[in-house]
């Protein structure tokens, strides 16, 4: 009887644990961010959540051992995760927002080749552990690109991530939504929307 | 509506230009609310919208998980807790199927994640307020104001999220009808108003409701059947009965007999279903142990338990007199009816003395000696009026049984009556019905499962170590193993714990992906 009563109370926590918890992991995990694909939800999505972004961060291709590991957009910014076989799980994490914080960063001028974009990196730490804070600003947005790589991995890696990241621009979104539903994607680059 | 909304989804999925003209539907519908924006009236919607956020669903969920806990409505909670498990999994997973984008030409002014149909917020809420009213409300009139409450909260959260553009009316509408389906159909399914109603008295989940319609059914069936007039009807011994809805039916006088009691047993469906997952589990524990074929309708289960209190009776066993089986819904409902021990009372209430001993002991030898085995011996199985020792429920009688089981009974009966009495003297008056050798055996068969839980728990209560001195009379005997291994077992037990694995990983996969 005790053992029964232990079964149905282990039942219960793991059932009343999910079904409480449910709600509240309210990220989704959404399709994936490619750019130039045929599936471009996830970029419409991402616009939405940033209305004045006039550039949205994409996956361009990815080099050998990285994988995309899911996404989170809701309003006010949208996130995108990459694994590495070598740098960890959620190696690098992708954020668009409408603005960052970089006064803590020093700006550069290596690694994008969009016009528009100044590039700010913040060195979190080194290796043996690996974390960069990398922030691409640009009119109305800004991307952060968060390194955190697992002990060990090589600092390299972060510049093969860099190769599978671009952006696409808010108005080749805009003209696709125009075409797929004959509505307006609202924001910035758009004509101004009721409301 | 479900058509409508099925053929949404199959449009929007597989005709692109199906979804285009859905949008242009919805914003045409959304433009037409933001017109009606202020300022004022935003600051309320928005304050209108929080009773979607993740704290107010968790609020309501959580405390509807303590209070159904609280009430020991295990039923419920797991109702509850199945049914608000897939509202999200199937929500979230048909968003990802969809993909759709938030509305389109047309400021959104409000707070979202993720794609939008279905609406997730509708369905979080709506899903959890049905289920609370399902799993705490009682049916009848307060249950039908608190639909009412719920429908108006729902349709409030929706128009609020239509207002600020977060959902399209075709979103937040689906979210609704799938948060208000989903719990809906679960708790109709599985706690059925007539069989599991919400109470907040005491009492046995397979007992049934006799008052109200059941109760005028019983009074209609019983005479149109067996042609007595009910009186009254009364649960009578529900701490003992788990498997059925014991009655106390109070009879008018017919021409050859005067007004008295009878005694009915209710069996409904989820009597059937109870059985089929009890020898499941049994199985499972313990292999076959003996015949676990489950019964495939209620009308089988009856015919069985008439057909073993007859032969009980034809062998002159002191058990009730059958009267035969009643059918209150064809193929849902039926009663047996038999003679009620008016005057009897329970062993365990009783005073019991060497020829109550003598008698329960030769219940055991004459159900041997016919090929029976009552399967079920426990003081709430056993009555004893006059003095004269009477057994009931035979719903377990197996005919042709196992050596082990004949056996258990032994021992079985052995307890009860030296529960009652001593085991010395229990002992020395089965060996005047029973070998050395038999009761040996029987005390080496009774471990665990094989003694039912009401006895186990009197022999708990009575403090003295009567298995031990019983078994310790006896000659020794090698303890039986009641684990029965064979190629059905365990491809069973797999099937099951491949089904619980695959359940866990729809959840983890879902899991993993929110968090």
């Amino acid at each position: 009887m005790r053992r029964r009563a232990r079964i149905r109370s282990a039942i219960v926590m793991l059932g009343a644990a999910a079904v409480a918890l449910l709600p509240a992991c309210a990220g989704t995990y959404l399709h994936e961010p490619t750019c130039g694909g045929k599936d471009a939800k996830a970029l419409i999505l991402a616009a939405q959540a940033v209305p004045s972004a006039t550039l949205v961060p994409c996956i361009a291709e990815f080099p050998s051992g990285w994988s995309y590991d899911g996404s989170r957009i809701g309003s006010g910014s949208a996130q995108f995760f990459l694994d590495s076989d070598r740098a960890g799980i959620r190696a690098l994490e992708v954020t668009l927002t409408a603005w960052c914080d970089v006064s803590n960063a020093i700006e550069v001028t290596a690694g994008v080749n969009q016009p528009g974009v100044r590039v700010y990196e913040e060195p979190i730490s080194l290796p043996p552990t690996f974390q960069v804070n990398r922030y691409l600003r640009f009119p109305g947005g800004c991307v952060t690109n968060k390194f955190r790589f697992a002990t060990g991995a090589s600092a390299t890696l972060a510049l093969e991530a860099q190769q599978a990241l671009s952006f696409v621009s808010r108005s080749v979104l805009v003209e696709r939504a125009r075409e797929e539903t004959g509505l307006t994607l609202c924001g910035a680059e758009a004509p101004p929307c009721p409301g | 509506m479900v058509v409508y909304f099925g053929s949404v989804l199959i449009g929007v999925l597989f005709f692109q230009p199906l979804g285009g003209i859905f949008d242009r539907f919805d914003t045409l519908r959304l433009r037409w609310i933001a017109s009606l924006r202020s300022d004022s009236l935003t600051d309320i919607v928005l304050f209108v919208n929080l009773l979607a956020s993740r704290w107010t669903i968790r609020a309501l969920r959580w405390g509807t998980i303590a209070a159904l806990v609280g009430f020991r409505h295990w039923r419920h909670l797991f109702v509850f807790l199945g049914s608000m498990l897939a509202a999200e999994i199937v929500a979230y997973q048909i968003s990802v199927l969809l993909g759709r984008s938030r509305p389109l030409g047309i400021t959104i002014i409000g707070p979202w994640e993720g794609y939008s149909m279905p609406s997730r917020p509708s369905v979080g809420l709506a899903a959890s307020l049905v289920g609370m009213t399902y799993a705490l409300v009682v049916p009848g009139r307060p249950r039908e104001i608190a639909k009412w409450v719920v429908g108006g909260v729902i349709l409030a959260l929706v128009v609020a999220r239509l207002y600020l553009g977060v959902d399209h009316p075709t979103d937040a509408g689906f979210g609704a009808i799938m948060g208000i389906a989903i719990p809906l159909v679960a708790f109709r399914w599985y706690t059925p108003n007539d069989v599991f109603p919400v109470t907040y008295r005491r009492g046995k989940a397979a007992h049934l409701d006799v008052g109200g319609k059941r109760g005028e059914a019983i009074r209609r069936a019983v005479l149109d059947q067996l042609g007595y007039e009910v009186l009254d009807i009364k649960p009578v011994g529900l701490e003992g009965s788990g498997g059925s809805t014991p009655l106390r039916l109070r009879v008018g006088a017919t021409e050859d007999e005067p007004e008295r009691y009878l005694f009915a047993k209710l069996y409904a469906k989820s009597h059937v279903r109870a059985d089929r997952w009890y020898k499941l589990g049994r199985s499972i524990l313990y292999g076959a142990l003996e015949d676990e074929t489950p019964f495939q309708s209620v009308r089988r289960f009856v015919e069985y338990e008439d057909y073993t209190l007859r032969l009980l009776y034809d062998q002159g066993l002191p058990t009730p007199k059958p009267y035969g089986v009643v059918e209150i819904t064809p193929e849902r409902e039926y009663m047996i009816v038999m003679e009620f021990f008016d005057g009897a009372v329970e062993i365990g209430d009783a005073e019991i003395d060497d020829a109550g001993i003598d008698e329960g002991l030769q219940i055991v030898r004459k159900m041997w000696d016919v090929g029976l085995a009552h399967r079920d011996i426990k003081p709430a199985n056993l009555m004893v009026r006059d003095g004269k020792v009477l057994v009931i429920d035979v719903f377990f009688v197996q005919v042709r049984p196992s050596p082990w089981r004949q056996a258990v009974d032994l021992a079985n009966m052995m307890l009860v009556l030296a529960v009652k009495s001593d085991a010395k003297r229990v002992y020395e008056h089965a060996l005047a019905l029973f070998t050395e050798d038999e009761i040996a055996e029987a005390f080496a068969a009774a471990r665990g499962v094989a003694s039912p839980t009401q006895l186990r728990s009197m022999l708990k209560q009575d403090g003295r170590d009567l298995v031990g001195e019983l078994r310790a009379m006896a000659p020794e005997r090698k303890p039986v193993s009641i684990q029965r291994w064979s190629v059905r077992r365990i491809l069973r037990t797999a099937g099951v714990l491949v089904l619980a694995l695959l359940a866990l990983l729809l959840v983890l996969q879902n899991w993993n992906v929110f968090a």
